[in-house]
């Protein structure tokens, strides 16, 4: 015990370590807020720099730009309606509407306020229960990241702009779209049409930009006169009685997030959908109506992701599986300097493990400084006159566009994506389900196939899986009760109505 | 008194909302809007060639690739058609609604998607710096109806510095 807490200082006891940090939760901060620019992209760029650098130094500074790139989406996403990252997608539903009223300061307050708190959650079930969910999430089958795909898909009720056929329709098309390409599995080419550029499938990052960015700049060019929203300044950081009042909701999506992201191959993204969407059909008294800037609609989705953080490093630490993109570089930086992630990487550097918790719980403190500091100047810019900020939105959306692989074909996809977005939102189709169809589509084509593979394509032992196994019971049961909870008939017996 | 002050931020946001609405291409909403008609076919087509397509595709097993494609494909026209007779069942536009061109493309959007698609076009061959220093400036005076040009000019000069600077040597970007 005393030598795991011997370990958990080493990097309060080394300023390099803690400026590093700081800097690197500085830095992904911004990185973050800037869609098409990733945490994942700015881990990958880091690892180059760190090559000569001794490992602590560098998991200090990829500590800090996983927690600050994490939280920088959602600022954003709030501000222009753009989300930073997919992860922050659920948060724009709320925020955005938040801020036309001029409460950019209060959400992104709040923001700040509860992902530290989710950051900290995660770390602590990291600390103290790594190995029992590790293990836990290794019995997930294909068939239950299967079913917690359909999990999302359910969201498209919540997302779907109050007209859920409509949505069923954009996810639909997202879905579609998600099959172009190469199949991974089979490597057939699927919607290609001897396409080179589509051989590669659509991006959908791509796709989120310009249905999220594009489509609303050309939508705000529609209204006359652009005012900007003057933004109260006021209250920034939420009371206590506030604080304390959405803790449960914060507390339980953190956990969620937690869990979601310790499964392998899923990451914030997924866990802030479910999330979002599990708050909607809990709260009874949302703040405002959710799509219309409930706060509830900001603070789960927040919380999940940075709770995700925990928990990705969770399979990382104890088995040497990454539990989403970030992880998977971390491990790659470790090998580079000469460790091996495994089950035996806790066993023979304790103090790794001990110096991830430590550096992830710096990185939460400097994220409440520094997030709490750039409110007034973030929420500042959505007062610029939008005749400035919209055109300098285009060109921030082609840059991050463009950086995602070097190709002027995904500027003109952007454009493309932009281009329908505009049109859908026209006749009440949100632009939402779309982009979850392009990041569920393939996790639902895979394991389905693949679960299929495995039930020898015969439909009985397919179905059989689902009540056999108790992880696949239990999802399938929270499938149903997801499925009923949108009934009218549960809505009135639950007071919602 | 805390409850009754958010009502009237709200009220006055909501009122704000609406004085900016161009009611030129406003459509009320129990209305048929123009074209809700045609993007409910499109999407319907949309469904029906990717079936179509996925006709090719490897089939035969459960586990096919073509099964998401041909399922997804389903749902899309299922829906589609579903949209397309609630369209119907609206009532019909006002002999004083928009054209449609009028209802999709108001000026300002047109000018801007002009624009964009030119960019989109220069942008390889002039390369970053120059086709975005003509997007920005030339949008921003368009947007300002042509007023305050020096300003427009700076902006997007000391914009786009900050933007290359940032990008290209902060954070290391390929920019376009």
């Amino acid at each position: 015990m005393a030598q795991n807490l011997q370990y958990f200082l080493i990097p309060f006891l080394q300023p390099e370590m803690m400026l590093l940090i700081w800097v690197g939760v500085f830095a992904g901060i911004w990185v973050g807020a800037i869609p098409g620019l990733s945490v994942t992209m700015a881990a990958s760029l880091l690892i180059s720099f760190t090559f000569s650098w001794d490992i602590n130094s560098a998991l200090a500074l990829i500590c800090g730009v996983f927690v600050g790139g994490v939280y920088g989406g959602a600022i954003t996403a709030i501000l222009i309606n753009i989300p930073g990252a997919p992860a922050a997608i659920a948060t724009a539903m709320d925020g955005y509407p938040l801020a036309q009223m001029g409460e950019a300061g209060k959400a992104i307050g709040l923001c700040t306020t509860v992902s530290v708190f989710a950051s900290f959650v995660g770390i602590v079930v990291l600390a103290v229960a790594a190995p029992v969910i590790a293990n836990f999430s290794l019995k997930f089958a294909p068939r239950d990241f299967f079913l917690l795909a359909v999990m999302g898909l359910l969201l498209i009720g919540s997302i779907g702009g109050g007209d859920p056929i409509k949505g069923i329709t954009a996810g639909a098309v997202g879905v579609l779209l998600s099959m172009v390409g190469m199949d991974p599995s089979t490597g057939e080419l699927r919607y290609t049409f001897g396409n080179l550029y589509l051989m590669a499938g659509i991006s959908f990052v791509t796709a989120m930009i310009g249905l999220f960015g594009v489509s609303e700049a050309l939508t705000q060019f529609r209204s006359s006169g652009m005012k900007s929203p003057k933004q109260n300044l006021d209250r920034i950081i939420p009371s206590w009685a506030t604080f304390l009042k959405y803790l449960p909701l914060s507390l339980r999506s953190a956990l969620l997030g937690v869990f979601i992201g310790a499964l392998p191959g899923t990451g914030g993204d997924v866990a802030a959908l479910l999330a979002y969407d599990q708050a909607k059909r809990s709260t009874k008294h949302p703040s405002r109506p959710f799509g219309k800037g409930a706060l509830e609609g900001i603070i789960a989705p927040e919380t999940a992701n940075k709770g995700a953080i925990g928990g990705a490093f969770i399979p990382m630490l104890t088995l040497g599986i990454p539990g989403d993109a970030v992880t998977a570089i971390i491990i790659g930086a470790l090998f580079i300097h000469g460790l091996k992630p495994g089950p035996m990487l806790m066993i023979e550097t304790p103090h790794l493990f001990w110096m991830i918790v430590s550096c992830l719980s710096i990185a939460s403190v400097a994220l409440m400084v520094l997030g709490l500091i750039s409110v007034k100047p973030f929420a500042k810019i959505i007062e610029i006159p939008k005749e400035i900020v919209m055109p300098v939105v285009i060109i921030l959306s082609v840059i991050g566009t463009y950086a995602i692989q070097n190709s002027v074909v995904d500027i003109f996809y952007m454009i493309g994506f932009g281009i329908i977005g505009y049109f859908l939102r026209l006749y009440g189709y949100a632009t939402g389900p779309m982009v979850l169809g392009l990041i569920l589509g393939p996790m639902l084509d895979a394991n389905y196939r693949r679960t299929m593979q495995g039930a020898e394509n015969q439909i009985l032992p397919f179905l059989q899986g689902f009540v056999t196994s108790p992880i696949s019971l239990f999802l399938t049961l929270s499938i149903v009760f997801l499925l009923f909870s949108q009934t009218a008939t549960y809505r009135r017996w639950r007071g919602l109505e | 008194m805390e409850e009754s002050k958010e009502i009237l931020a709200e009220g006055n946001a909501a009122e704000g909302a609406a004085s900016l609405k161009d009611l030129s291409t406003f459509v009320p909403e129990a209305h048929r809007k123009p074209g809700e008609l045609g993007i409910a076919a499109i999407t319907f087509l949309i469904g029906a060639l990717g079936y179509y397509f996925a006709l090719d595709m490897t089939s035969g097993e459960y586990s096919s690739p073509s099964v998401f494609p041909k399922l997804a494909s389903t749902v899309i026209m299922l829906c589609s058609a579903v949209n397309f007779f609630r369209a119907v069942k609206r009532e019909k536009p006002e002999a004083t609604a928009p054209s449609l061109a009028r209802f999709l493309f108001p000026g300002d959007v047109v000018v801007v998607l002009c624009f964009l698609v030119v960019y989109c076009i220069a942008l390889p061959k002039l390369h970053f710096v120059v086709s975005s220093f003509a997007f920005l400036a030339l949008g921003m005076i368009y947007l300002q109806r042509g007023k305050h040009i020096v300003r427009a000019l700076l902006v997007s000069a000391a914009s786009l510095a900050v933007l290359v600077a940032v990008f290209r040597y902060l954070f290391l970007v390929i920019l376009p």
